[in-house]
């Protein structure tokens, strides 16, 4: 509206000035004019005072010849048209007419110069002191209105060229302040523009970021689990052979027994490390139960205080009336206790640990930025008055092998642990850290909706459960070493054990044995049919047979997102040979049991 | 057209102004008494001359009383200005104070007026004269009385005269 105004303004002033320059050109005009006519009849006025002046002495001594000399001096002046000048009587004394036509007045009463047209006419008296000695009378042309207008022309010229400069003025003023204004508006509009593909980029940046991101730790994860896969068959063979030494008592050199010990711990340490590789690649099988998160915080104050030693508090704020999640227990229980040795490491032996439990709502945004789902989440946070990191550490600690300490010290596994157990079990971890003001690292779990269904069920027993005879497996495995193996293991236990490469074998071998009690199958076998496959073939002829499944990693045959389906079992890759005669026995008694308590057909 | 004009001005100078050849010699003497009283406005006498405004203008005349008269008609009802004019009839040899001094008569008498004049404020006027002339000298030409002057004679009585007038003059006698 302003921008309008401004040039309605100037339009205005434009208008008042070229009216302005019309008016002052046309008051020149008529200012001239009467000047001019002033002027001439000045000037005609003294021409003939000075005719009258010089005419006195002709006048008195009656000489017509001088007289008249003097009238046809004046008539030089081409404007003159008349000149006459009369004695004291009134009569003509000396005269001239430009134009013979000229009718001259025979006498003529003495008068101020008035204007006839174009003509100018004036009477003045010839005096001599006080005697009037006759008149003298002219007539002079004025310019013609013509004349006078051409001379006005140039006036009229001057004051248009003048107007047409102020309406050039104004026009280009109006054009440049909307020139003006296009252009700031352009600038605001580019200014917005730029603003907007700024953000856009920043954006597209911090998504394409994220996204990176993912496809690396992607792509680090089907490395590692490809790798630790092949690896824990490998550690299968050589730990069950170096148990079975042990066990048969084959060697009697304590010396050599000690090498077989150090051997075993080897590979031992060997499979956690392939279980921390498989965990970051989240393809650990997980065994999600129903947990109350602050009974298993409070269950492992014990624990915490002998990893981080005395210097290091522990602090524990457990928020109340905590929801419940479905998650493995060992799995938490282990990326807590890595978080707690993180923290310990960054604190140098001196500091606070803190671990807060609170229910928490992660809203769309928050969700969206950082790839979880939006939800109710039960949060664990562990914060430590360390050391603090750099926001380039933060970006990669939870990338596995990525360490800041010493070369031995760790193994770079811990956080990534965290990480690939946290996301496999559909929740999300952040770490929140500034240099010098330590390091809090959040985990969320997903709560569990639904009702609460019983408390994990103790681990392990002192001596290992014998087999029986009666009790027939049956072992699917394609790798020879591992078969071997396993089929070592629980003839040892002291079961019955019938063994097959693949499914079609097994087929056959459980037509053959119909008694067959138990299968223990690999997840992944050659041939047309997995694991799973097998297992469905073989509960369809007797759906009481159990089940368990080994792997190296989960696969989705028997994982989905994860989570075990329920009624299967499975003993993961390396296991020991306590582990798997718990995990049978206790396989059995529970068929046995379910079987006693079934209604009898 | 012109031609006819000038024809009209030609008959109205004639009208007005009689050839004096067709008159007897007073109108002559007339047309010079007259003129007598018209040389002063053209004259300049030194200052201190006249005493006041009032103060007469004198037109002294010598020569016959017939001419003294006529002059004396002449200027009747007449100023030169503010002044009024005074004639008085001079006597041969008599020095009354005059400011024109008309030397109508001829001969010795007129060089020896002339003669005492001379050096005096005084506008002397002779007539006709071929010798000792005064400062106006009255000539007769084509029939019309015309005068000479001599800026001499003019310069001798410390008159200056008006450029007007010499432009009327018959001659100029200028100043050696």
């Amino acid at each position: 509206m302003l921008r309008f105004d401004r040039a309605n303004v100037m339009t205005a002033i434009a208008a008042a000035g070229v009216l302005l320059l019309l008016l002052a050109g046309a008051g020149i005009v008529m200012y001239n004019e009467v000047s001019y006519k002033e002027a001439k009849a000045q000037q005609v006025e003294a021409q003939s005072r000075v005719l009258a002046s010089t005419v006195t002495a002709a006048l008195a001594f009656d000489d017509r010849k001088a007289a008249r000399e003097y009238v046809n001096a004046l008539a030089v002046d081409p404007q003159i048209q008349a000149v006459a000048v009369y004695d004291a009587r009134g009569h003509l004394f000396a005269a001239y007419a430009r134009d013979g036509e000229h009718a001259l007045p025979a006498a003529t009463a003495v008068s101020d110069p008035r204007l006839d047209g174009d003509v100018l006419k004036v009477t003045v008296p010839v005096a001599q002191g006080r005697n009037t000695l006759g008149s003298v009378y002219l007539e002079t042309a004025i310019d013609p209105i013509s004349r006078r207008l051409e001379r006005y022309a140039i006036i009229a010229l001057l004051v248009s060229m003048a107007s047409l400069i102020f309406v050039l003025l104004g026009l280009a003023q109006r054009r440049l302040a909307e020139a003006n204004e296009r252009l700031r508006r352009q600038g605001i509009d580019l200014a917005e523009a730029n603003e907007n593909l700024l953000a856009q980029i920043a954006q597209r940046e911090s998504v394409e970021g994220a996204l990176r991101q993912a496809q690396k730790m992607e792509a680090m994860g089907q490395l590692t689990g490809g790798i630790a896969h092949d690896f824990n068959n490998l550690l299968q063979v050589i730990l069950g052979n170096l148990e079975l030494l042990q066990r048969r008592k084959l060697v009697a050199d304590d010396e050599a027994n000690r090498m077989v010990a150090s051997a075993v711990r080897g590979a031992e340490r060997a499979a956690t490390l392939t279980q921390r590789l498989l965990a970051f690649a989240r393809r650990q099988p997980l065994d999600p139960r129903p947990l109350d998160v602050n009974k298993l915080v409070q269950g492992m104050s014990d624990l915490l205080h002998r990893s981080l030693g005395e210097a290091i508090r522990v602090e524990t704020v457990l928020a109340g009336g905590i929801w419940r999640v479905a998650v493995d227990a060992n799995q938490l229980e282990n990326a807590l206790l890595n978080l707690a040795v993180n923290a310990r490491d960054a604190m140098a032996g001196t500091g606070k640990l803190t671990i807060e439990t609170a229910n928490v709502h992660l809203d769309e945004p928050y969700a969206q930025a950082n790839e979880v789902r939006p939800g109710q989440y039960v949060m664990i946070a562990v914060s430590d008055s360390g050391s603090g990191m750099t926001p380039e550490v933060t970006a990669k600690a939870f990338e596995p092998f990525f360490t800041t300490k010493d070369v031995g010290k760790g193994s770079g596994l811990g956080l990534s642990q965290v990480y690939g157990f946290i996301k496999q079990s559909e929740g999300h971890a952040k770490i929140y850290s500034e240099p010098g003001d330590g390091t809090t690292v959040k985990l969320y779990l997903p709560r569990l909706a639904g009702a609460a269904s019983g408390e994990r069920v103790a681990v392990g027993a002192p001596a290992l459960p014998a087999g029986r005879e009666d009790r027939r497996i049956l072992v699917v495995e394609d790798d020879e070493d591992v078969r071997t193996h396993a089929v070592t293991m629980l003839k040892e236990l002291g079961y019955t054990v019938l063994e097959a490469a693949d499914a079609e074998s097994a087929l056959r071998l459980f037509d053959a044995h119909p008694d067959v009690r138990l299968l223990f199958t690999d997840v992944g076998l050659p041939g047309g049919r997995n694991g799973r496959e097998l297992a469905d073939a073989l509960r369809r002829r007797n759906p009481e047979l159990a089940v368990l499944f080994t792997t190296g990693y989960a696969r989705n045959a028997i994982v989905h997102h994860g989570r075990l389906d329920p009624g299967v079992d499975l003993i993961t890759k390396p296991f020991t040979f306590a582990a798997l005669a718990n995990k049978v026995h206790a396989m059995f008694e529970r068929c046995e049991v379910t079987a006693r308590e079934a209604p009898q057909p | 057209m012109r031609r006819r004009c000038v024809a009209f001005f030609a008959a109205l100078c004639g009208m007005l102004a009689p050839p004096l050849a067709a008159q007897a010699p007073n109108v002559e003497y007339a047309v010079k008494a007259t003129y007598l009283y018209k040389l002063a406005p053209f004259v300049d006498w030194p200052a201190g001359t006249f005493t006041g405004p009032a103060d007469p203008l004198v037109i002294c005349v010598a020569g016959e009383d017939e001419v003294a008269d006529l002059v004396d008609e002449a200027v009747k009802g007449q100023s030169v200005g503010s002044h009024p004019i005074a004639v008085v009839h001079l006597a041969a040899g008599a020095t009354t104070p005059c400011n024109i001094l008309y030397l109508a008569e001829r001969g010795n008498a007129r060089a020896a007026m002339l003669e005492r004049f001379r050096g005096m404020p005084v506008l002397t006027v002779t007539d006709n004269a071929a010798a000792a002339h005064g400062i106006v000298n009255f000539v007769v030409q084509d029939n019309r009385v015309r005068f000479e002057i001599d800026l001499n004679a003019a310069a001798a009585n410390h008159l200056t005269i008006s450029s007007k007038l010499l432009n009327l003059a018959a001659r100029v006698l200028p100043r050696p």
